[in-house]
């Protein structure tokens, strides 16, 4: 399975993630856009992104949350209804819903984040 | 399937939702095929908002002042309402039929879930008005891909409802997918055969891979259907996605739709668990509170009701599906039982999945006529749904039929060799049955309903009129719905000084009143039956399901609200509110959404005027719903009952349980006579119980064709005294 | 002696809101509780005694089937 593991301890809050991230899935720098977000906490950052653990895949009325074959949970555009329930069962809250999408998006693990941060603070996995 | 015969088609123009309407309904004659369409003015928008209220407008202007529900110009009328079909809030798909009624003679409004309601307004139309009736069995499909609409012959031999339905969606659908792009409202024999027809509409469930039904039960709307010869209507709509429904801010909906998602997630498991059980979690709620009815309402709680806890229910209802009968609901109240063998009937031995039961259909079914078997229950729930039966009249009219056996008032000679005690099981499930066939003639008689059960025992069979008057739960025509009245006079009201009849859509006081003795005075629960009437009301406009509204309750509900306030749940309220801005582009408050249900339910009030009914003389409640009327029901609360005539300052000394019934009797019904009277002032209704023309004005419905309806009927005698 | 929904109820020291409840058998879970017009959590129910003479006000929230 592939999925993003975060190391919010080595976090230094630079944001290069997050607009990597929007730019990459949505053509546009826009931290708001992105599917990982990292914010201030009372010891740092705090950093969340989607773990593919999948529950969502069973709030689904359309059947449009699917694991794939390398394990990452994706969303087909095309069969989501905007319903929400995804996002509103997440057990991390990790199924992003902004004002100006219509559906709401997460992470897919492609890993391009991890390669712009500066600090290590994610990685790539594969197990 | 082979291909259907198309009789008749019609072209429209596309449409694109404005705000949540499409601006203009869709009226068919079924009887001479023609088809028409009919703009929505702002006047209707505003004065008459949607569902139900375009439903009554419409209606009102196609039906005389004579006109009988199985005349032709009766219409059955479908409507969503500017609500229906949000994906992002739960409960937002449902629909409201109206119709003239052949149990109570003058209109009534049933609602279902499913995914009629939307599609049918994405296609294009606010509303559908059928009117006039075929000359063979027929579907209508209104194909919202291609905006046409097509009248087919059935090739149906059997027009039962889970056939039908498997069938249609099937033959309209492009692939597995594609099925959850249709809906199919239904019947079945049994609307033919009784007055308690139901509809159900559909949607259809991907991972069951079975359409599942969500029931309009009440009111015999089912049975207007079939005089019509409709077989079906089917609607299809492909592409429905998070804006079809063009609202003016989707933020609102996504913000609320969220916030409402995670409370469910968060507090369902600790409050009602709707998501595991559904409406059966208040089995054992009503009989804990001597509320469930047991044996025709004379009890209200019974030993054996552990058999059919919640409990045993989560065990037989598949777990972990996303039950929402339309997107977005996270409530997912709409459980199912999978891969259940049906033991009796056409289907026998076939393995089908259920739809439900729900709390109304485990008391019905089940408590009141006497059987506390689960098996038995979805048997009969299963049978009621494909033979297009309400569970609710069918259950009520069981236990009237099974009192009215014990009192030796019918035997296995009238019955046709069925002993229909409480309990017999294998007899009452035989007689639903006869009820899908139409073959036997008691089982007709029985499915007149109960108003008119009592007239037929009596002058058959000679049973004792007055007896069954007192026993016969049932007002205005209709079947009392799942729960005993008796103790508490708030709800005497929320079941008898209804619009159409006693079910519990308008006003569920019992709690608020018995237990919490939040509404002491006559005023207090007036009140109570003006707000929450016209509140429950306005879902019905809009096309909301009433749920989520009170079955679920933000987790600090009680700290942040006290007392009445409270039971409102004022944040949900106001997540209605705001809703209904964010969709219309309006900019109601919470106050104005009660003046537009006022609008409504005052303008239903004269319509069942204008039909010969509406006065205070169709007010009627039996002596069962007030209290006993046996002795052993008195006998089973004795000290309690004692309890209540010594509260009322009469003296029990030396009385035999008869006389302190009839004792309790006249007391109660005096104070009935209290509450009527308050609550008619505060509606703004005269002494007989007919609105003002002063309360039309307040409310902007003074249209001159509603104005002199009320003047015809008002008298001078009538005025409250100054 | 306390009273709850205005009703008289014999008091014991160490008497807390659950006990009430259960001694009145308001099994339903969504319960609202004041004691002299002050709101209890629910999570507190156990935890809570009410002193004598208390004014107990136990809402069942549910107005609907």
């Amino acid at each position: 399975m592939k999925w993003l593991a975060t190391y919010p301890e080595r976090c230094v809050g630079c944001e290069s993630c997050m607009l990597t991230c929007s730019k990459t899935w949505f053509k546009e720098e826009d931290k708001e856009l992105s599917r990982i977000q990292v914010s201030s906490s009372e010891s740092g950052y705090a950093i969340n992104v989607c773990n593919q653990c999948g529950k969502c895949i069973d709030y689904c009325p359309t059947l449009a949350i699917k694991r794939d074959n390398s394990g990452v949970v994706r969303i087909d555009e095309s069969k989501c209804v905007g319903c929400l329930m995804c996002a509103g069962f997440c057990p991390t809250e990790s199924m992003f819903v902004v004002e100006k999408r219509e559906k709401p998006f997460k992470c897919i693990a492609c890993g391009i984040c991890s390669k712009e941060c500066p600090s290590e603070a994610l990685e790539l996995k594969q197990d | 399937m082979e291909k259907m015969k198309l009789l008749a088609e019609w072209k429209y123009e596309p449409k694109k939702i404005e705000r949540g309407y499409a601006g203009r309904t869709l009226y068919v004659n079924i009887g001479d095929r023609s088809f028409k369409e009919k703009p929505v003015t702002e006047d209707m928008k505003e004065k008459f908002v949607g569902g139900r209220g375009f439903g009554l407008k419409l209606l009102w202007d196609a039906v005389k002042d004579t006109t009988k529900w199985n005349d032709p110009e009766n219409e059955l009328v479908i409507s969503g309402g500017p609500l229906c079909g949000i994906t992002q809030y739960p409960g937002s798909g449902k629909c409201y039929t109206v119709f003239i009624s052949p149990l109570t003679e003058q209109t009534y409004d049933s609602n279902a879930g499913g995914y009629f309601g939307p599609l049918l307004k994405f296609s294009g139309w606010d509303a559908l008005e059928v009117q006039g009736k075929s000359d063979r069995d027929v579907i209508l499909f209104i194909d919202g891909d291609n905006y046409k609409v097509e009248v087919y012959e059935s090739p149906f031999e059997d027009i039962n409802a889970v056939t039908i339905t498997e069938a249609l969606h099937e033959y309209f659908a492009d692939s597995e997918e594609d099925k959850r792009n249709i809906s199919v409202a239904s019947t079945g024999k049994g609307a033919e055969t009784t007055n308690w027809g139901c509809l159900n509409m559909s949607f259809y469930d991907l991972r069951r891979k079975t359409p599942r039904l969500k029931q309009a039960g009440r009111g015999g709307g089912g049975t207007v259907f079939r005089d019509k010869k409709l077989a079906a209507i089917v609607v299809r709509k492909r592409g429905v996605g998070p804006v079809s429904n063009n609202p003016a801010d989707i933020s609102v909906l996504q913000r609320t739709g969220l916030k409402l998602h995670k409370e469910i997630r968060d507090l369902d498991d600790q409050q009602n668990k709707m998501r595991k059980v559904g409406t059966p979690h208040l089995n054992e709620i009503m009989n804990e509170y001597h509320l469930l009815p047991v044996r025709n309402y004379k009890f209200g709680q019974h030993p054996e009701a552990s058999k059919i806890h919640s409990k045993i229910f989560e065990k037989l209802f598949t777990q972990g599906i996303p039950d929402g009968c339309w997107y977005g609901c996270s409530m997912a109240c709409a459980k199912a039982v999978d891969g259940f063998e049906l033991k009796t009937g056409p289907l026998k031995g076939k393995k089908v999945t259920v739809d439900g039961p729900e709390y109304e259909t485990c008391a019905g079914l089940g408590s009141n006529i006497g059987i506390f078997d689960p098996e038995w229950i979805i048997e009969a729930n299963f049978y009621a749904d494909h033979y297009g039966i309400d569970t609710i009249s069918l259950g009520t009219g069981l236990a009237f039929v099974c009192e009215c056996y014990e009192l030796g008032f019918l035997n296995k000679d009238i019955t046709n060799g069925l002993e229909l005690k409480f309990g017999s099981k294998d007899d009452l499930m035989e007689l639903i049955h006869r009820m899908g066939r139409g073959d036997d003639k008691f089982a007709r008689i029985v499915g007149l309903g109960i108003h008119k059960m009592k007239k037929v025992f009596a002058e058959k069979y000679g049973a004792p009129f007055d007896v069954m008057e007192k026993i016969g739960m049932e007002g205005q025509g209709i079947e009392v719905s799942e729960y005993v009245p008796k103790e508490s006079v708030a709800q005497w009201g929320g079941y008898f000084l209804t619009l159409k009849g006693p079910q519990h859509d308008e006003a569920w006081l019992i709690f608020m009143d018995r237990v919490n003795k939040q509404l002491p005075t006559f005023e207090d629960k007036a009140e109570a039956l003006h707000y929450f009437p016209n509140f429950r009301l306005w879902f019905s406009l809009v096309g909301l399901c009433k749920l989520p509204w009170n079955d679920i309750e933000p987790a600090d509900n009680v700290i942040k609200y006290k007392g009445i306030e409270a039971a409102k749940v004022p944040e949900h309220v106001q997540n209605y509110v705001d809703l209904f801005n964010a969709v219309t582009g309006k900019n109601i408050t919470k106050e104005e959404l009660i003046v537009q249900s006022e609008r409504v339910y005052n303008f239903q009030r004269v319509f069942q005027l204008r039909l010969g009914k509406g006065t205070r003389r169709d007010h009627n409640i039996p002596l069962r719903a007030i209290g006993p009327v046996f002795p052993e029901e008195w006998e089973a609360r004795a000290e309690y009952y004692d309890n209540e005539l010594k509260a009322a300052g009469i003296d029990s000394q030396g009385l035999t349980t008869e006389e302190k019934i009839r004792k309790l009797q006249e007391y109660r019904l005096s104070q009935w006579e209290q509450l009527v009277d308050a609550v008619y002032k505060r509606r703004g209704w005269n002494k007989n119980g007919i609105p003002t023309v002063e309360t039309l004005k307040r409310l902007g419905i003074d249209y001159p064709d509603v104005v002199e309806v009320v003047r015809k009927h008002s008298k001078p005698e009538d005025n409250w005294e100054e | 002696m306390i009273r709850v929904n205005g009703e008289e109820m014999e008091w014991r020291p160490g008497l807390t809101v659950k006990d009430i409840l259960e001694a009145k058998r308001f099994v339903f879970p969504m319960i609202g509780v004041w004691i002299n017009d002050k709101p209890v959590p629910r999570d507190k129910f156990e935890a809570t005694t009410v002193n004598d003479g208390d004014e107990v006000q136990v809402i069942h929230m549910i107005s609907g089937g």
